[in-house]
């Protein structure tokens, strides 16, 4: 008895750094946000249960529409990136001419922060920039792309930082598919495509949803990218919540937009385990 | 009918040659094995025949079908690896109806199809499991029926049992014999152990440093190696030299040998099983070894300078003392073997 004691506390006693250190810095905070958002444990502000921030949230059309617009910066750009790092990773996954150079240069955005990758965008694509400037003598007119409505100039820079990063992961993935599982498919009949859709695709699942979710989760929250080349008007919520704070000093708001904006993403990324459970139970080695 | 034709088919990666240019024809039906260490090129060839691998020059024809400029996925050809190489995320069924649906046969007689694919491997019950869920010599016959079913013209295997323990390996081998011989399908067979190509072949090619140095059915190859190579690799064998006296020619013991021996031989390929050991104070040889293998007995015995091998056979065979004295004598004509043992082998028929 004394044993089974001891031993119970000897495994607390084990999980403490750990699991402190998550209930300490991550579990609280985000508590703290969540009740936040109810009016609870309030910074700055009397505390009280109120549900008065989420209808301000939800009652107030520009944060709905800025709802929207970063649950839009989230998917678009991310499925933009993922339309193109696919190709590009499984290209480079081929032995090629010049592979040590190439691999190492499309990584090169990487090393580049977000803020200058906008900067770089805007000098490249605003009214004026480089690229009218070139393009303009042979008599290409390029349309509104920094500041446009549909946040191209975002999703561009977005885009140009998420593509190595997604290619890098992607290309781990299908760098571990065993070789002959492809020959076997070749040889039965399938083609560079049907075996890119029906055999690499799906055995590179795990680092094709990890480089969508964290790309996907990074858009939820940006805020200097869609704020310097973004339209006027929708504007994320990321852009509101520093508004609100430090502007408005309305911490309350905040918390609510900072648990949806949350919350968003925890259901995205419970979509998709639910949607891939079938796969990983198939080859992932997870339990039935 | 599908008659394979290989003819001056060379690869180098880099500097490196893997084949020299190789030739080969494959009759209908008929069982051929690539013999030879590893890195002799037998698995290059193999790949450039699938189509993996692209040939730095000759051609493949399968009867009058031109195959080598094809992409693998247009050749018609199944084949099988030592890796097994299933589909993880696709069930039983789903991996043996793959090259079905590629081809686009309608899901009724796809699903027949498959069906008889799995009962002659005799995997039916488990059409709905995923390859995780198997054994590997299970795994294996998913990977032969996802190959024959979908009716090659030629079926490969690259070492396909390697992978498997002993007894399974015995078992799948025969397995695999019985199927290819009743779907009388055109087969190559790539491996390096011996007793697997003797077992399966109707005709063994031993390969070496990219070229194939010698020919022929297992039997006539084991029993008459024209080279040291094949002697050596098929099986165990003593290389004897040989001493030319008188205009005749004397085995290390003094004996004559009996087969016809030119002057150029200088060596003879004499197997351990056909030495026949006695006893005898006065004897030539001594013991030097004895290892007691259950249904053999292997002795080294040392005659004159060289080291040669005996084994003994049946229940009856007394285990001698080391250092016993014996007498040797061949029991089968000791082989000549020629000395360019590196010289390609010209096809009788090229």
């Amino acid at each position: 008895m004394t044993a089974r004691i001891s031993r119970s506390a000897a495994a607390a006693i084990l999980i403490l750094p750990s699991g402190g250190y998550l209930v300490l810095f991550f579990g609280l905070p985000l508590l703290l946000a969540f009740l936040g958002g109810f009016g609870l444990f309030t910074r700055g502000a009397e505390t009280g249960f109120t549900l008065e921030h989420y209808r301000t949230l939800f009652g107030t059309r520009a944060y709905r529409d800025g709802l929207l617009f970063s649950t839009y910066l989230a998917i678009v750009p991310t499925m933009v990136s993922l339309a193109l790092a696919l190709p590009l990773a499984v290209a480079l996954a081929r032995t090629h001419p010049g592979q040590k150079l190439f691999n190492m240069l499309y990584k090169v955005p990487l090393v580049v922060p977000g803020i200058v990758a906008a900067f770089i965008v805007m000098t490249m694509f605003d009214r004026g920039g480089l690229a009218a400037r070139v393009l303009e003598p042979i008599g290409i007119d390029l349309p509104k792309l920094v500041r446009d409505q549909w946040a191209i100039g975002v999703i561009i820079a977005t885009a140009w930082k998420a593509v190595p990063f997604m290619t890098l992961i992607i290309g781990g993935s299908l760098g571990a598919i065993n070789r002959d599982i492809l020959s076997a498919a070749r040889t039965l009949g399938a083609g560079p495509l049907a075996t890119f859709w029906r055999i690499q695709v799906p055995l590179a699942l795990p680092g094709i949803t990890a480089a969508f979710l964290l790309t996907f989760i990074g858009g939820m929250g940006a805020y200097a990218v869609p704020n310097l080349l973004g339209p006027v008007y929708p504007l994320p919520l990321s852009v509101h919540m520093y508004v609100n704070a430090f502007e408005r000093n309305n911490w309350g708001l905040v918390s609510a937009m900072g648990t949806v904006l949350s919350l968003i993403s925890v259901a995205v990324l419970l979509a998709y385990y639910r949607a891939t459970r079938g796969m990983r139970i198939a080859y992932g080695g997870e339990a039935r | 009918m599908s008659r394979l034709y290989i003819d001056g088919v060379a690869k180098s990666f880099g500097d490196a040659v893997a084949l020299h240019e190789v030739s080969l024809h494959v009759d209908d039906g008929e069982f051929v094995t690539l013999l030879g260490p590893s890195g002799c090129g037998k698995t290059t060839l193999m790949r450039i025949v699938a189509g993996i691998t692209q040939p730095d020059r000759g051609s493949i024809r399968i009867d009058d079908r031109v195959i080598h400029s094809l992409p693998p996925e247009r050749r018609n050809i199944g084949l099988v690896f030592q890796s097994y190489a299933l589909f993880p995320h696709m069930t039983v069924a789903a991996n043996v109806g793959f090259g079905l649906k590629m081809r686009g046969i309608p899901r009724a007689d796809a699903d027949a199809r498959v069906a008889a694919a799995l009962d002659l491997v005799d995997l039916g019950p488990l059409a709905d499991r995923y390859p995780r869920a198997l054994s590997g010599g299970q795994q294996q016959r998913v990977a032969l029926a996802r190959a024959v079913v979908i009716e090659p013209d030629v079926l490969l295997f690259d070492e396909p049992l390697s992978n498997l323990d002993a007894k399974l390996r015995d078992q799948l081998r025969d397995d695999l014999k019985i199927l290819q011989r009743r779907l009388g399908i055109t087969a190559i067979y790539v491996t390096h152990d011996q007793a697997e190509a003797m077992a399966l072949a109707d005709r063994i090619l031993v390969m070496k440093n990219g070229r194939i140095v010698e020919e022929g059915a297992p039997v006539t190859l084991y029993r008459q190696p024209r080279t040291r190579f094949a002697a050596e690799f098929l099986g165990q064998t003593n290389v004897l030299p040989v001493r030319q006296r008188d205009g005749r020619t004397l085995m290390p013991w003094d004996r004559e040998v009996l087969a016809s021996a030119d002057d150029a031989d200088r060596h003879v390929s004499l197997r351990p099983e056909d030495i026949a050991m006695t006893p005898d104070a006065d004897g030539p040889g001594a013991v030097r070894s004895v290892t007691f293998l259950g249904a053999s007995v292997e002795c080294r015995i040392a005659v004159g300078g060289i080291e040669l091998r005996v084994r003994q056979t049946g229940s009856d065979v007394v285990l001698p003392e080391i250092g016993t004295r014996v007498r040797l004598a061949a029991r089968a004509a000791p082989h000549p073997l020629s000395e360019g043992s590196d010289s390609p082998l010209k096809l009788a028929d090229a």
